[in-house]
C-alpha cells in the first residue's frame, strides 16, 4: 500500500494520541483524550441512587449525553449517544451496583473525526478506498473515501494465563459501500493495532495515577 | 493480543493493574482459600480485575485492588462522615458519597430508647460506623461501636468539612502518623475527623488555623512524604 497521505503517515500508522485523567475538579471522574486533532472531554457522575422508569432495576443504568462542538442537539448526537451507551453497557459490570444511574457527558472540543472511547475500549477507524485500506483517517481523507468503518475492540490485557487471547469486537459502525473481504481485512488490521494503542493509553494513565 | 506470560500472582502485586487483567489462575492453585477484597472478581476459573489501581496482597491469602476515587464504595467496619438528608420514622437517611443513601436507625445510639430519639436537622454532619454494606441494599450505619459504647461517634459541631478522594483519607489514617499531620501537630492545636469516604472535618480555636490545616492537607495530597514535610513547613512559616 504505497499511498501518499497528508503529513507523511504510512498506511498503517496512527495519529499521535494523548490522554489525561482527572481534569475536572467537580466531576466524579473525568478524562480528556486526543487523537491527532480530535479532542474530546468526558465526565462521569455516579453511581447515583435511582434508575429511569424503563430500565431494569437489577442492573445499573448508564446515561450518555453527547454535546457537539457547535450547533443544536439533533439526530446525529442522539445516535452517538445510543452507540456509546450500548458499547459501555457491554463493557461495564452492571450487577455490582443495582438500581443506580451513572451519567456520562461527552463534550467534543475539536471535531476532526469520530470521538475516542476511553479506557478498555478503543475505536479505530478504517476506510476503504477502491481496494486499499488506511488506518485512522482524518476528516479530509474520510470525505474522499467510499466507505469507513469504526470499530471498538477490547484493550489488550496482562494475563497470568499463557494461552487465550481475547477475540471479539465490542462495536462496529459502517458507513458506505465495501466488500465483505475488505471489512474482514479492516477488522484484522484493527486488531493488530490494539496492542500499541492500549500500551500507550496504559502508560499515560499509569504515570498520572502514580503518586 | 499478547498476554504477558507469567504464572506467579506475585508478579502483579504492588503494580498498576487495569480492568480485564487476569491476575490469578485458580486451576493452578489447588486447595487454597483466597479472600478477595474490592476491585477483584471471580470469572469462572480466573480472578480478573474490575477497577484500575494497585494490586495488593497481604499474607496469608488476601488480595485487593487499591484505588483512589472521589466516590466511596461502602464496606462494613468503615468509619465515615455522613450528612443527614432526611428523617423517617425508624431511620435517618444519610448521604455517605456512595451509590445509595445509607440508613441510620433511630435507636443506634448509646442508651437510645424510643423516648430520647436525637433530632438531627437536614445537613447535620455525623461521624458514623458502617455496620452492613451489601450490594443492592442501602448500607446500615450506627453511632455506637461494636460493644455498644458511644466512642466519639455522633454529630460534629462547628469546624469545617471538606471533600477529597478516598486515597487521601487512607493516607491520613495510616500508621505511623502521616507526615503532614505530624508536622502540623507539632506547632498547631486542632481536632480532625477523617472519614474513609473522602470527607475530612477540621476544628480549631481560630478560623485561620482551620483554614491553614485544611489547605495544607488538600495541597499535599500528591506529594511524597519528604516533599510533604517541606511543603508544610513552608506554609506554616508564611503564617507566622
Amino acid at each position: 500500500m504505497d499511498l501518499e497521505r497528508e503529513g507523511g503517515r504510512g498506511a498503517n500508522q496512527l495519529r499521535p494520541i494523548d490522554c489525561s485523567r482527572n481534569v475536572l475538579s467537580r466531576a466524579h471522574g473525568s478524562a480528556s483524550c486526543s487523537h491527532g486533532e480530535t479532542r474530546v472531554l468526558a465526565a462521569v457522575y455516579g453511581p447515583k441512587a435511582g434508575t429511569k422508569k424503563n430500565e431494569n432495576p437489577e442492573k445499573a443504568c448508564i446515561e450518555v449525553i453527547w454535546k457537539p462542538k457547535s450547533g443544536q442537539i439533533g439526530k446525529p448526537e442522539k445516535e452517538f449517544e445510543m452507540i456509546l451507551k450500548r458499547t459501555l453497557q457491554n463493557i461495564c459490570l452492571l450487577n455490582v451496583h443495582p438500581n443506580t444511574t451513572t451519567s456520562i457527558i461527552v463534550q467534543v472540543v475539536h471535531d476532526d473525526a469520530c470521538a475516542a472511547l476511553i479506557d478498555a475500549g478503543i475505536p479505530l477507524k478504517y476506510l476503504a478506498e477502491s481496494g486499499k485500506i488506511l488506518l485512522d483517517p482524518n476528516k479530509l481523507e474520510e470525505q474522499k473515501t467510499k466507505a469507513f468503518v469504526c470499530l471498538a475492540f477490547p484493550s489488550s490485557v496482562h494475563s497470568v494465563l499463557t494461552e487465550g487471547s481475547i477475540n471479539g469486537i465490542i462495536t462496529s459502525l459502517t458507513h458506505g459501500v465495501m466488500a465483505v473481504d475488505d471489512y474482514f481485512q479492516c477488522v484484522e488490521q484493527g486488531r493488530a493495532a490494539i496492542t500499541p494503542l492500549s500500551n500507550i493509553l496504559k502508560k499515560k494513565l499509569q504515570s498520572q495515577s502514580a503518586e | 493480543m499478547e498476554p504477558k506470560p507469567s504464572t506467579t500472582p506475585s508478579s502483579f502485586t504492588d503494580q498498576q493493574v487495569f480492568p480485564g487483567d487476569v491476575v490469578l489462575d485458580l486451576s493452578k492453585m489447588a486447595n487454597q482459600t483466597i479472600k478477595l477484597g474490592g476491585g477483584l472478581r471471580q470469572d469462572g476459573d480466573v480472578i480478573s480485575v474490575m477497577k484500575a489501581g494497585k494490586l495488593r496482597f497481604s499474607k496469608p491469602n488476601k488480595y485487593w485492588v487499591e484505588s483512589s476515587n472521589k466516590r466511596y464504595v461502602p464496606s462494613a467496619g468503615d468509619n465515615v462522615l455522613g450528612i443527614v438528608v432526611d428523617a423517617k420514622a425508624d431511620n435517618f437517611l444519610v448521604d455517605i458519597k456512595g451509590p445509595t443513601l445509607a440508613f441510620l436507625p433511630v435507636l443506634a445510639f448509646e442508651g437510645g430508647t424510643r423516648r430520647n430519639i436525637p433530632k438531627f436537622e437536614m445537613g447535620t454532619l455525623l461521624y458514623v460506623r458502617v455496620v452492613k454494606a451489601n450490594t443492592g441494599m442501602n448500607p446500615e450505619l450506627s453511632c455506637m461501636d461494636a460493644s455498644g459504647k458511644a466512642a466519639e461517634y455522633g454529630p460534629l459541631k462547628e469546624g469545617f468539612m471538606f471533600e477529597s478522594s478516598t486515597g487521601l483519607s487512607r493516607t491520613l489514617l495510616s500508621s505511623p502518623t502521616c507526615p503532614v499531620l505530624e508536622t502540623l501537630g507539632k506547632k498547631l492545636a486542632f481536632e480532625i475527623a477523617v472519614g474513609l469516604n473522602g470527607r475530612v472535618w477540621v476544628n480549631a480555636a481560630s478560623p485561620s488555623i482551620v483554614v491553614l490545616v485544611a489547605n495544607t492537607i488538600m495541597k499535599t495530597e500528591s506529594l511524597s512524604p519528604v516533599q510533604q514535610k517541606i511543603k508544610v513547613e513552608s506554609l506554616m512559616q508564611r503564617m507566622r
